[in-house]
């Protein structure tokens, strides 16, 4: 009895160290060993309290980041029934599990109830509370205020037989207000053209129905699944009133907006795989086809003033979008003997995407426009990788590996007016790329691993200025593990250049991170870790600009555009237990992102197209969290418990003229009933 | 010696049965019935190979007569070689449908074996037989990630509302189809070969006319964090038109056109604060059906 006690007590103490959120309550699992009710024993515990917070600063920022409120919750909860025999009559096993129940924003339950030899039932369903204020990205104009629920149904009949039933159900749905932005009358001119925020009713809806089985015959293991994806957007933005949008000074006045856009998706797949393995090799492959479509209609009417005079515009498009897709793999894997694996890997994936997106603009005022425009965009990439693993002796091990791929991108743009022939452009680029990695582990003692590790690749045809083209990657592992003892520390560079003629793009980034933990008794456990990332990376960057603002522009070439993050990351745990009554949690988190190192966001009489860049080129922030959690054990079946954590966010220099700094205290008192 | 006991061939004449096991490991028994593995001894059908301790620890009879002793079981896993231990549990869990790519996953190959994340008969949580909470295994080895998940702006994993395992395979993926088909490694795909991000994300699937290529072609990680980031939206750039002028600054030979992906347009001063904040404008960036700029 006491070994299963301290044990359970070490099992805590070892799962704390992932807690970064105050609650719940770490379960005691592993103690309770439940209540035996007929052939059953069930064990169940539950977690409900109130948590409180205390907000100061920008709210919209501490909802985005954090977003725990007041109330009554029930924190968690976790419940086991198992037949003792293993022969019960409608099921064998049920577990359930809470979390966040009764208002939190994140909130989820799963459930498996099986049967042996029978079925076997999961569900998990979850719900997220989502809030952006958006204020960083579009002034506030793409503020968000939804909530999207998700549940997931999984039934498998006669799941250890050779032949096995899946049949599934997936329910994906997003709703709530939310804030958009429209650009009218003139898409074109800067003159003419004003942005106006728009109200919106976001609401998304996704069904998916699985039906598959796995079949194992042959010593060969064929599993099959056919799926129906439906996906529904019936989103509608209006705007009512007087508005003069974010332009004023091109004199556009919007009276009158509405837009209906109801979009209706269809993504059926079909999945098979089939694998064999044997005492020397193992074979692997799998087929999937998936036929995506699309078909959506958009009705937009706008009345408004602009210097041109009254302006009535509707815009009505209907159209359809297909993207059918196949993608094939097959893995062989030797290992000819107990030393050496050699996997390969070939995978060949196409994909298609074409439209017809007929686009009718009416401009009661001055013109009627009909056009028709659609873009195929095609990707068949090929790739083929050999890795090879030899254990020279028990305490060295050498892995390298090769890897191939080519990826070939069509592309055809059209634009048709009624009457006149499509100029149906169309180009095409391919990318080979070659890399090569190797490693080295070494184990000197039974506790301690070394790894060292390289790789290197070279693309010759990217598709972005950003993409891998010279690049290489650097690391180093340790790890010591004993029983009381974990330490680690690990480095890793990844360096890409992706230089040519007019521009040019590097990133290098640098991570450094040790940590260790320390259970010297059963009552005490120490945890830290520490985490240095380092990014900096140059874009030739081209744009244009002219001041004062009414004025020409010009192209303004020859500038880079820097950014450089030097993000440290601490986390600080204690736990320890007082006469096996009281447990005690100490935690401490901290993000702080140093930049470049510089006092502000930009020098004073910074002026031109350095102005643009110089005051973003760094985000410097601090974001910390310290937490206390006490539990108390008040009977063998009951604890109180009681927590506290503090949130502070800063910006250094804050976003264009934003500065969402908060501070919150939050906290919570619960009972737990377990037994 | 070790090594001998753990070649030899396994006689069916050497099974003792589970019931002599519990006689000295009754703690082991006592709540096994509560194991998932226990499914084997109930069914009451399976080979002795296949059923109960043995099934894992190989005949006891030589360890019986020993009267113990690590060094006198076929299969004692913290013995055991990472390989010889994958080799052991895929005898029967080989049929398993996600576990498929184990043999070539990014694990396996790092020496990972299946008890570096699994504890069979101490498990703390209540699925899966994982020997931590699922966040915690992770972290153990992706301390990167783990301060990636703490930043201001990061999916809610800490929080619980997702795991690991809503995006990744722990045992192995099969290869992207996104990028070169090269990385990431070990991400579990949606629909069977689309981004794990639509999975949650339905609303950016598609297919739209109007494709924004860097999104299918370079994944969604082209301008996003997955994990988490100091910046809003998980963005990599605080700012948006930073992240967009990478690209769209004309140089020849990228884009899909391969002349260059799109300057902006003259009539976009840059300096003005309104031409800062694209997708103020080109509200659907992730791709759109009514607009070739992605206006509507």
């Amino acid at each position: 009895m006491r070994k299963i006690l301290l044990f359970g007590w070490m099992i805590l103490a070892r799962t704390a160290l992932a807690q970064p959120v105050v609650t719940p309550t770490p379960d005691q699992a592993g103690s309770p060993r439940g209540e035996n009710t007929g052939d059953y024993n069930v064990v169940d515990s539950v977690e409900l309290g109130y948590r409180m917070a205390i907000i100061g600063g920008d709210l919209g920022m501490y909802r985005t980041d954090v977003n725990f409120g007041d109330g009554i919750r029930l924190l968690s909860s976790n419940l086991s029934v198992n037949s003792k025999d293993g022969h019960g009559r409608w099921f064998d096993t049920i577990v359930f599990t809470t979390l966040g129940l009764g208002n939190d924003p994140y909130q989820s339950a799963t459930l498996r109830v099986e049967k042996n030899k029978l079925y076997r039932y999961d569900m998990l369903w979850r719900l997220d509370d989502y809030y952006n204020p958006g204020l960083t990205v579009a002034a506030g104009e793409h503020f968000m205020d939804t909530t999207r629920r998700m549940q997931d149904h999984n039934l498998t009949l006669f799941p250890q037989a050779k032949v096995q039933l899946h049949m599934g159900y997936s329910r994906n749905t997003q709703d709530g207000p939310a804030l958009s932005t429209v650009q009218l009358f003139d898409n074109s001119s800067s003159s003419l053209g004003s942005t106006f925020p728009l109200f919106s009713n976001v609401r998304t809806i996704q069904d998916q129905f699985r039906l598959g089985a796995d079949v194992e015959l042959a010593g060969f293991k064929l599993s099959l699944t056919h799926s129906w994806v439906y996906f529904r957007e019936d989103e509608s933005d209006q705007e009512n009133g007087l508005t003069s949008g974010d332009n004023p000074s091109a004199g556009v006045n919007l009276t009158q907006f509405q837009r209906t856009a109801p979009y209706h998706g269809v993504s059926p797949y079909w999945l098979a795989n089939l694998n064999r393995s044997s005492q020397y090799w193992a074979v692997n492959g799998r087929l999937t086809y998936v036929g995506g479509r699309g078909d959506y209609v958009l009705n937009e009417g706008a009345f408004g003033v602009t210097p041109l005079g009254a302006q009535n515009q509707q815009v009505v498009v209907g159209g359809n979008a297909a993207r059918p897709s196949v993608t094939g793999d097959l893995s062989i894997t030797l290992f000819p003997g107990t030393r050496l694996t050699v996997v390969n890997n070939t995978s060949v994936d196409s994909l298609r995407i074409n439209g017809d997106s007929g686009f009718l603009q009416f401009n009661d005022a001055t013109q009627t426009s009909n056009t028709i425009d659609f873009r195929y965009l095609g990707i068949q990439t090929i790739a083929n990788a050999t890795d090879l693993h030899y254990r020279v002796t028990h305490w060295l091990s050498l892995y390298g590996g090769y890897h191939y791929s080519t990826r070939r991108i069509q592309d055809i743009e059209d634009y048709t007016a009624p009457g006149t022939p499509g100029t149906d452009l169309s180009y095409e680029q391919e990318n080979q790329q070659q890399e090569g990695l190797f490693g080295i582990r070494i184990k000197p003692l039974k506790a301690m691993t070394i790894s060292l590790e390289t790789d290197t690749g070279r693309a010759n045809h990217p598709f972005t200025p950003i993409s891998p083209r010279n690049y290489q990657a650097l690391g180093g592992r340790f790890d010591y593990r004993v029983r009381k003892l974990t330490l680690n520390a690990a480095y890793k560079e990844n360096y890409n250049n992706n230089s040519i003629t007019l521009t040019s793009y590097s990133s290098r980034a640098r991570n450094y991170n040790a940590g260790g933990s320390w259970a010297p008794y059963d009552w005490l456990t120490l945890d830290a870790s520490y985490a240095k990332l380092h990014l900096d990376t140059v874009s030739g960057v081209a744009f244009f600009a002219g001041l004062p603002l009414t004025s020409e522009t010009s192209e303004i070439t020859g500038l880079n555009e820097i950014y450089i993050s030097n993000i440290h990351a601490g986390n600080l745990i204690a736990r320890f237990v007082v006469k096996r009554r009281v447990d005690v949690y100490l935690g401490y988190n901290i993000t702080r992102d140093t930049g470049d190192g510089r006092n502000s966001a930009a020098p004073a009489g910074l002026a031109g197209p350095l102005s643009l860049f110089v005051p973003v080129q760094t985000f410097p922030l601090s974001y910390q969290s310290p937490l206390f959690r006490i539990s108390v054990r008040l009977n063998p079946k009951l604890r109180w418990n009681m927590g506290w954590q503090y949130y502070n966010y800063h910006e250094d220099f804050g976003l264009e003229s934003f500065y969402q700094g908060y501070h919150a205290n939050t906290g919570y008192s619960s009972v737990s009933y377990s037994f | 010696m070790l090594l001998v006991s753990m070649c030899a061939p396994l006689m069916a004449s050497d099974y003792v049965g589970s019931a002599v096991c519990k006689t000295c490991h009754a703690d082991v028994w006592f709540n096994f019935y509560k194991n998932p593995h226990y499914k084997s001894i109930a069914s009451g059908d399976q080979p002795p190979e296949r059923t109960g301790c043995e099934g894992c620890h190989g005949p006891a009879k030589a360890h019986v007569e020993a009267h113990g002793g690590k060094t006198t079981i076929p299969r004692a896993f913290s013995l055991m070689e990472p390989k010889a231990v994958l080799d052991a549990c895929l005898t029967c869990h080989a049929r398993d449908f996600v576990k498929v790519n184990v043999r070539r996953s990014e694990h396996s190959m790092a020496d990972v074996a299946c008890t570096s994340c699994h504890s069979i008969h101490k498990s703390p949580v209540s699925q899966f037989l994982l020997a931590k909470t699922q966040t915690e295994l992770c972290y153990g080895c992706h301390a990167p990630v783990r301060a990636q998940f703490s930043m201001p702006s990061k999916h809610r994993v800490n929080e619980g509302f997702m795991a690991c395992t809503d995006c990744h395979n722990p045992h192995g993926a099969f290869a992207p189809t996104w990028r070169m088909a090269d990385q990431p490694r070990m991400v579990e795909q949606s629909t069977g070969n689309q981004e794990p991000c639509l999975k949650c994300h339905a609303d950016k699937r598609g297919p739209f006319a109007f494709e924004h290529p860097p999104v299918r072609v370079e994944g969604c990680e082209v301008c996003h964090y997955p994990h988490g980031s100091t910046n809003a939206k998980l963005l990599r750039r605080p700012v948006v038109f930073t992240l967009c002028l990478q690209c769209h600054n004309g140089a020849d030979g990228f884009g899909t056109r391969n002349n260059g992906i799109d300057l902006l347009s003259s009539s976009h001063n840059m300096l003005d604060p309104r031409y800062q904040r694209c997708t103020m404008c080109h509200v659907r960036i992730h791709g759109s059906n009514s607009d070739l700029y992605f206006l509507r």
